[in-house]
């Protein structure tokens, strides 16, 4: 505050000009001969030339408003002369104005532009004095006349007036940064006619933008922000931290923690998304403390804003530069690829034997409620599972965790408001919460990921990838259980059961293995396969971090509308036929058991038997209820399934890959 | 022309004014703080706002050469510091410059103005308007220097620097300039001090001007204490973490120096400048050159950072002292536990004040001796000391007891008093778990020789074996079910608390870059023994309950001695009774057999009963008290926030045997 003080001290010990106004001549100037008149006149323009109020000129200022000024002669004056004198002085006024903007504009707080630019209408006022005293000089030598002083003040009226009524335009809307930058570009453009006029703009532009330019040199080259006065196009939200990544389900650092403002340079207009991820990047590395010096050399330096577009092509090699370092980094050190890989193998099931030991020793936790899973213990039976199977090979097997849910996948799927699915679910509105969601409905894994591998794997994707889970390993379970089933027929099969309700059971449970088997082939071989190949192919191709990104959401996105994740009502099906198959699958027992009676022989009945049937005998039995619950089943079943048949064929009209699908569970139904 | 002084004099009365000198019309007038041209002198209006424009300079010129004269007469005894001098003499040599000017204007200034009528002789003569352009520029920077001055006069060494360097961010390339000339060197003295900081670690700092500040303290807490930054003298151009560095690493040397007695981080330093392309010597630092700092001070503080740790690591075997207290104060080396707690053992059960260290000290030169330890490095053994903590009336040995670890210069920088502490504190509690062990192991050692069988009762009255039997079990139950609380206990802190955070500590140990890293990582490794070893703060009635729960093991080892001794004694007595018969029965085959032993056997039976009883009932009593804390223990664990408890919870309960009656409990209260 001591320093702007001081700075208005000493502006205004130069300009309190108004004190000497009420000092008149002594004379009226009619008194003179025509000829000394026209002397004293120029002599009193010379002044007024330089703002400073002759014996017959003065200043009348209006009261309030600081730039409208008029000169005014002394009406005694010769006539001639008088017209004579008027004409030149507009000249007088612009410099006037001219020069109160360059000592307004000089303060600390108005910014590196205004104080550039002030700079340059200092270097046009310095030689524009020059002239007035080379004028002045030429007066003292006799030669110059009023009519001569007009003609020497001639180049200086159009450049002087042009530059005047910008400036009344910046003081008066109080421009500063950017905005100035844009008014000088804009006038440069609509004096495109005057050729003096137009160079002088497009020389202030240049000089006020040098300044500018150096911020933005700093941003291009080393990701820093050095913005003293607020100018630079680009905010930084320094709030935002890296770690917040990790938990951010909108990666909200990586797109707000930079932003560009609302006014853009014009000749950076197009270039601005450019400039703000060739910082942004830059910025990453250095976070990473990864220290990248772009090398300055003179080409690159951005100081000729001519219409030869040389910045553009600096600020394009700069961002080259970047997005190529950056990707290299994060593919070299960070290993992106090895990551992805890895996520892959937990997280899209594509490691078998380490799920395949989870589900057994998970298995009397994972059925427990989801309130009364115990994380740790899982997490222990995870650590188990991944050292004692293949994954122990792979170096990134630490970083994953798991994490029990609340919701059902559906409802989670809702929840996320910017899938489109959550309208349409939100809107049927019937998602009551099954009574009791075991944990083999809500558990899930989830991956420790590092900055800067954070921006490709935000919280967002890594959510996704959550989800494809959840799903896969829904109907891995669903799988297994059916599996059990059906090695549960297997151990009657040696009785004689044609005909009987035990076969007809065995038949349902392999349709309903092939169904499972089929969605799972679908999931993994028509989807998440060849999906992964195209994006792996098209990382490897990707020319900025950018691009990675985006590849990396168009396949999740991709998966999780063709997993059906999108489709609520197909999804719900689904869940349905799951379903039935569990509760088929958990009554297989009972249903057995009940109708295949298992005789021990008896001890004394002889020998023979023994021999025969390996020391059992196994006895059918007709029982009723048996017989119907399976034929309930099997109903149940088919109807889904024949349901189902309808909605796939609806729907891929508009999604091409559910014919697939169609084929493999509806294969057979379509034959019949 | 009417004028009363004629165009020359004025422009000669300007210069001299612009000077600061009174000239015969133009004065300075202290009513309006400015050079005026006296009313009384009659020149045209035009002229006279001329003037009084261009005697501004004037004005600015006072003040700047008010201020370098002021601080110039004052230096040495006011507190002006080497930055303010070193601002001076720039301004001083502005000033210079602008002289240079004023004596060409004032030659031209001699040529005397043509005037209108007369023929011009030459063109070299100077108008007020020609003045006016020449001044333009002058104009510029003395408004500058007048604003620096208004706003550091007050201000001293960083501080001052920093302000001007916030002056310095102008967008006029003119203005520009000067403030980086300026700058540059006003700066020069601080960088001169950074740089003898940071490759000398000398705090060359008369004025206290330097954003570090030094204090006298003794050498085991100047690491922590001995130098810190001062914010308000870092100047804006120099950031934080930079500071820090520049601190970190000039303490590193005062550090070597003082504490390590060492020499070799000079060859540090001057490798460094050299690879930072600069000589040691002075100068080379200057204003603007950021990076060229960074860049010396990141080289200086990575080799000096080295030096310092290898001296820490090679010649002060940093890393064999903390192995040395692992092994020795948190009891790692166990053979030598056990043979220390074994001789010590007695000695520790007289009271306090009988007790002598001496005595204790031979010991457990005994225990060095005796186990594995006498091949550790005698340096280490000789830092291995007896402690007796300030001791109570009724205190016992045991209470008193504990281990040191003598850390010298310059390692107590590292283990301070209150690390030391928190060391003792926990050998305090190892050393009581491992007494409770070996309670629990010794009372295993009378209860093992199973000669207790009950055919040496046979004598008993039935009713009385019965109680027997059942008295023996309940307390074999109750050993095992202390036992398994013990070693679970015994086994997590030595493993899941001890070795883990040795193993954290030792990866971090060898990641550290400088000292401050490596006090972070023992900091870390502390506090996570004592998180998880139950010490801390918030597990502050989980450690008390603990507490009582060894006390309880304690009482039930003495009870079940006396169990055990009288159970001898009985079968003692019982044989010699046999005995006794026997050979009564082979002496005199007497008429009335029986009537002795009867009334032995039945005063025999009498007294088993009635020891029984008591030892039953205190058994009972130990049995209930033990059972309600450890489930008041096991009940708090879960609460704890470390996460590794819950670990300690699985393992202590790992048939669930006591979350299943707890929640029976809870079951059968409803």
């Amino acid at each position: 505050e001591a320093r702007v003080s001081a700075q208005r001290n000493s502006e205004t010990k130069g300009f309190s000009v108004e004190s000497f106004s009420s000092t008149g001549a002594e004379k009226a100037i009619g008194c003179y001969h025509a000829s000394v008149q026209e002397l004293i006149v120029i002599d009193d323009l010379l002044s007024a030339l330089v703002g400073i109020e002759g014996r017959y000129t003065s200043i009348r200022r209006i009261h309030g408003k600081e730039d409208e000024l008029t000169f005014q002669v002394d009406p005694s004056m010769d006539l001639a002369l008088q017209e004579l004198a008027k004409r030149i002085f507009p000249l007088c006024e612009s410099y006037l104005l001219i020069d109160q903007f360059v000592e307004s504009r000089s303060q600390f707080k108005k910014g590196l532009v205004n104080h550039a630019f002030a700079a340059a209408l200092r270097a046009l006022l310095l030689d524009y004095q020059a002239m007035v005293a080379q004028l002045e000089h030429q007066f003292r030598l006799c030669r110059l006349s009023l009519q001569g002083l007009w003609f020497y003040c001639q180049p200086m009226i159009g450049s002087m007036n042009a530059l005047a009524s910008v400036i009344q335009k910046a003081s008066s809307n109080n421009y500063a940064g950017v905005d100035v930058l844009n008014l000088l570009q804009s006038q440069a453009k609509a004096m495109a006619g005057d050729h003096v006029v137009r160079t002088m703009l497009e020389k202030m532009a240049h000089c006020a933008s040098s300044a500018y330019l150096e911020i933005l040199e700093r941003w291009l080259y080393e990701g820093v922000i050095d913005d003293p006065y607020g100018e630079f196009f680009i905010a930084e939200n320094r709030t935002l931290q890296k770690e917040s990544l990790t938990h951010d389900y909108d990666a909200k650092y990586w797109h707000q923690r930079y932003s560009l403002k609302d006014s853009i340079p014009s000749f950076l207009a197009d270039v601005a998304g450019t400039i703000l991820t060739t910082g942004k990047y830059l910025n990453v590395m250095r976070e990473c403390g990864h220290n990248v010096q772009v090398r300055v050399s003179e080409s690159s330096k951005l100081r000729n804003l001519g219409s030869n577009h040389q910045y553009l092509e600096c600020i394009k090699a700069a961002y080259d530069f970047a997005s190529g370092e950056l990707l290299n980094l994060i593919r070299e050190k960070y290993d992106l690829m090895g990551k992805l890989r890895s996520i892959k193998h937990y997280l899209l099931l594509d490691q078998g034997d380490f799920l395949v030991h989870f589900m057994d020793i998970a298995r009397e936790e994972l059925t427990k409620k989801a309130e009364d899973i115990s994380v740790e213990k899982l997490q222990s039976l995870l650590d188990l599972a991944l050292r004692s199977t293949a994954a122990a090979a792979d170096p990134c097997h630490e970083d994953l965790t798991c994490c029990v849910e609340r919701s059902t996948l559906l409802k989670r799927l809702s929840t996320l408001k910017d899938f489109e699915i959550s309208k349409t679910i939100s809107a049927n509105n019937d998602l009551e919460e099954p009574a009791s969601i075991t944990g083999l409905e809500t558990f899930s894994l989830s991956y420790k990921v590092q900055w800067p591998l954070s921006l490709v794997l935000s919280r967002k994707a890594l959510t996704k990838y959550q989800l494809i889970f959840r799903f896969l390993f829904h109907c891995k379970h669903v799988s297994r259980q059916l599996c059990g089933a059906w090695q549960v027929h297997q151990g009657v099969r040696a009785a004689n059961l044609k005909g009987t309700a035990v076969s007809r059971s065995s038949l349902l449970c392999r349709s309903m293995l092939k169904f499972m088997n089929s969605l799972l082939h679908y999931l993994t071989f028509e989807v998440i396969e060849p999906n992964w190949h195209v994006m792996s192919n098209r990382l490897q191709s990707a020319k900025s971090i950018d691009e990675v990104i985006q590849y990396h959401d168009l396949f999740l996105q991709k998966c999780l509308r063709e997993c059906m994740l999108l489709l609520p009502e197909l999804l719900k099906k689904m869940e349905r036929l799951k379903l039935i198959c569990l509760q088929y699958a958990a009554a297989t027992q009972w249903l057995i058991s009940s109708s295949v009676e298992i005789t021990e022989p008896v001890l004394g009945s002889g020998r023979e038997s023994v021999f025969r049937s390996s020391s059992k005998t196994l006895k059918f039995t007709e029982n009723a209820t048996v017989t119907d619950s399976i034929l309930k089943f099997e109903t149940e079943f088919n109807a889904e399934l024949q349901s189902l048949g309808p909605i796939l064929s609806n729907q891929s009209q508009a999604e091409p890959y559910l014919t697939h699908l169609a084929q493999w569970i509806l294969g057979v139904g379509n034959e019949q | 022309e009417e004028n009363d002084v004629s165009e020359e004099v004025l422009v000669r009365d300007v210069l001299y004014a612009c000077q600061g000198i009174d000239g015969s019309y133009i004065k300075y007038d202290e009513s309006v703080d400015g050079y005026v041209l006296s009313d009384v002198i009659k020149v045209p209006r035009a002229t006279r706002i001329m003037v009084h424009k261009l005697c501004e300079l004037g004005w600015l010129f006072r003040k700047v050469k008010g201020y370098i004269s002021e601080c110039m007469d004052h230096f040495p005894a006011e507190d002006v510091g080497t930055v303010g001098q070193a601002f001076c003499a720039a301004l001083q040599d502005e000033l210079t410059e602008y002289y240079k000017l004023l004596a060409v204007l004032e030659a031209q200034a001699m040529n005397p103005i043509p005037l209108v009528s007369e023929a011009a002789s030459s063109g070299n003569y100077l108008s007020l308007r020609r003045l006016s352009v020449w001044f333009a520029e002058p104009m510029v920077k003395m408004r500058l220097m007048a604003v620096l001055v208004d706003s550091c006069k007050v201000l001293r060494g960083g501080a001052m620097a920093g302000a001007i360097h916030m002056h310095a961010q102008h967008g006029d390339p003119l203005v520009h300039d000067f403030m980086k000339r300026l700058l540059r060197r006003v700066c020069s003295p601080l960088f001169e001090m950074v740089r003898s900081w940071v490759l000398e670690g000398e705090l060359e700092d008369i004025f206290a001007e330097f954003f570090i500040v030094g204090q006298p303290v003794k050498a085991e807490s100047l690491w922590r204490e001995g130098y810190r930054l001062h914010a308000g003298m870092l100047p804006s151009f120099i950031s934080p973490s930079l500071a820090q560095r520049i601190l970190r690493t000039g303490k590193s040397i005062n550090f070597l120096r003082v504490c390590c007695d060492d020499r070799g981080w000079a060859d540090a330093a001057t490798e460094a400048a050299a690879a930072a392309g600069t000589t040691t010597d002075r100068g080379g630092l200057g204003y603007g050159e950021t990076d060229a700092l960074e860049l010396l001070v990141s080289e200086a503080a990575k080799r000096i950072d080295k030096h310092l740790l290898d001296v820490i690591y090679n010649r002060y075997k940093f890393k064999e002292h903390c192995l040395a207290i692992k092994r020795y104060l948190l009891l790692g080396q166990g053979d030598f536990v056990q043979y220390l707690m074994d001789i010590v053992g007695p000695e520790l059960s007289e009271p306090a004040n009988t007790i002598s260290t001496f005595k204790l000290a031979g010991l457990l030169e005994t225990a060095i001796r005796s186990s594995n330890a006498q091949y550790d490095d005698r340096d280490i053994l000789d830092r291995l000391r007896i402690k007796m903590m300030p001791h109570n009336t009724g205190d016992r040995g045991w209470d008193v007891f504990s281990l040191e670890y003598d850390a010298r210069i310059p390692l107590d920088t590292v283990f301070t008093e209150s690390v030391m502490t928190r060391y003792l504190r926990i050998f305090n509690f190892l050393w009581k778990l491992r007494r409770v062990e070996h309670a629990l192991i010794s009372a295993w050692k009378t209860m093992k020789p199973n000669c207790i069988s009950s055919h040496s009762f046979l004598k008993l009255q039935q009713a009385v074996k019965m109680q027997l039997l059942l008295t023996l079990r309940r307390c074999q139950v109750l050993w095992d079910e202390m036992n398994h609380f013990v070693s679970n206990l015994q086994y997590y802190i030595m493993f899941e608390v001890l070795e883990v955070s040795w193993s954290n500590f030792s990866n971090e140990m060898e990641a550290a870059k400088d000292l401050d890293d490596l006090l972070a990582a023992h900091e870390k490794y502390l506090h996570s023994i004592v998180e998880k070893a139950l010490l801390g703060e918030r597990s502050r009635s989980l450690y008390e309950t603990l507490f009582v729960l060894f006390d309880l093991i304690l009482r039930f080892r003495s009870v079940a001695d006396r169990l055990y001794e009288g159970i001898y004694e009985m079968q003692a007595r019982s044989t010699d009774a046999s005995r006794d018969k026997k050979r009564r029965q082979i002496n005199s085959k007497s008429a009335e057999p029986g009537s002795w032993v009867s009334e032995g056997r039945k005063a025999l039976t009498q007294h088993a009963a009635k020891f029984l009883t008591t030892m039953d009932q205190e058994l009972d009593d130990i049995g209930k008290k033990y059972s309600s804390l450890l489930k008041g223990f096991l009940s708090q664990l879960p609460i704890q926030q470390h996460i590794d408890l819950k670990f300690l919870l699985f393992r202590l309960d790992f048939t669930e045997f006591y979350s299943l009656s707890l929640s029976c409990n809870v079951n059968l209260a409803k």
